[in-house]
């Protein structure tokens, strides 16, 4: 988007010049810190969650929840920023043998702030609301996960 | 409109008797005079009114906004949390301003304090006066910094109160963890101090495009299009190296007070940088201000 316009092309032209020392130009922004990001915010996300529906709160220990993190298909560079990014976030919520997925789309941004929409499954994060106690509606904190991690 | 608004005679007759300089003498503190003679002319300014009154009331103005539409700023951080905790209200205010609000404030007066008096001729006048050149530039650089600084403190304070009003409630940070309501307030106001050494680097820099090109509108015009240009050409990766140094990028170091575990290397880097873009700017403005030659056509 940038790109389209020409002063800022002809800026980054210019500062692509200049940085011709580095090359890896991901940014920082690479699978291992959204990963580790992205599963602690969901794991302190789903307490709230759990705590909002007014169901007993889980020990977030006890969830071992693990993320992998995509940026478009394998084939593709594995770094920088974008909106192509995808985390499958597993987590166990009854023992070791149900695990479950919940599927996050990504747009990564070159501060190292992501937005992460959620993909499913629909009851946990793919809507906007959750019912609370007395069945009222209330924010459901897994539906858009905002996070930010160091840039290396 | 006239871009001083002709308060020189603060600077010239209401000085005190006993503050009159020795014959042939320049005068001690002669930089404070002029920063006070310089904030009293900003004072009369309608652009610096109207900016200040803007700044104080945005933030009540947006807060209205999205509780009267119910609407949710979710593509901003924090943006979700906005009707959950106040503490969101100043950091969405935050985000919004931060790229091209901040620089585009200070440059209303620093891209204006040394051009004005190129565009109303009165350069012979104010340098003719007991005042040194060191002087005159110090006590102009001064006032449009101390100007910089108002404006965060207003605009950061006025969200800060708008945010008071919700204020008593939570905030989820940056890795979803909840944030006690006492400790979001302490950490927006520390994110909003983080905006104070950015500020100032935009600041030297509408300083040196005001001496330098004699030309307000390119000593306001041009740090505002830069800021912009900048945040485009943020959007697009490049190596660390390269983005630490940018003018502004400091502007976004907050961000790693609202993480588990906290990371505060960009705030330390971010003060390196603003440091070095208002050194290299102020020398520059300086360098060209010094040798120029006062009184030629």
């Amino acid at each position: 988007m940038a790109a389209r316009r020409p002063l800022a092309a002809l800026a980054v032209a210019a500062l692509a010049g200049l940085g011709a020392t580095g090359c890896s130009s991901g940014g920082g922004i690479t699978a291992a810190p959204i990963e580790a990001s992205i599963s602690h915010a969901f794991t302190n996300l789903y307490l709230l969650q759990q705590k909002d529906m007014g169901n007993p709160v889980p020990d977030p220990a006890g969830l071992h929840t693990r993320a992998t993190c995509l940026k478009g298909t394998p084939a593709d560079p594995q770094s920088g920023a974008g909106a192509d990014w995808t985390c499958d976030v597993t987590f166990l919520v009854a023992g070791p043998a149900t695990p479950v997925t919940a599927i996050y789309n990504l747009t990564v941004q070159t501060t190292g702030c992501y937005a992460a929409d959620g993909d499913g499954p629909a009851p946990l994060n793919g809507s906007r609301t959750v019912t609370g106690p007395g069945y009222r509606q209330v924010h459901n904190p897994l539906w858009l996960i905002d996070g930010c991690f160091a840039l290396r | 409109m006239t871009l001083a608004s002709g308060a020189w005679p603060t600077f010239a007759a209401d000085r005190p008797a006993d503050d009159r300089p020795a014959a042939g003498g320049r005068q001690r503190g002669g930089s404070a005079v002029v920063w006070r003679a310089e904030m009293t002319k900003m004072a009369g300014q309608w652009r610096v009114r109207a900016a200040a009154l803007a700044c104080a009331v945005a933030p009540f103005a947006v807060l209205m906004a999205f509780n009267v539409q119910g609407a949710t700023p979710s593509d901003t951080l924090f943006g979700q949390w906005i009707h959950t905790s106040g503490w969101a209200v100043p950091m969405v205010v935050l985000l919004w301003s931060g790229q091209w609000l901040l620089p585009a404030l200070t440059a209303i007066v620093a891209g204006d304090i040394f051009s004005a008096e190129d565009h109303l001729g009165t350069w012979k006048t104010v340098l003719t006066r007991s005042r040194s050149r060191g002087q005159v530039f110090t006590g102009k650089l001064l006032a449009a910094a101390s100007f910089a600084v108002v404006m965060v403190v207003i605009v950061g304070g006025a969200s800060m109160l708008a945010g008071l009003a919700g204020g008593s409630r939570p905030l989820v940070g940056l890795t979803g963890q909840t944030v006690p309501a006492g400790h979001a307030a302490w950490l927006a106001a520390l994110s909003w101090s983080t905006q104070l050494p950015p500020i100032l680097a935009f600041t030297g820099l509408a300083v040196l495009l005001s001496v330098w090109t004699r030309n307000s509108v390119v000593g306001i015009g041009a740090p505002v299009l830069l800021g912009l240009v900048l945040q485009l050409v943020s959007m697009v990766d490049m190596p660390l190296a390269l983005r630490h140094w940018l003018i502004n990028t400091p502007f976004g170091a907050w961000i790693g007070l609202w993480t588990q575990p906290r990371f505060v290397g960009p705030v330390g880097q971010g003060a390196a940088t603003s440091g070095l873009w208002l050194a290299v700017t102020v020398a520059a403005a300086w360098a060209v201000f010094r040798r120029r030659a006062i009184g030629a056509a």
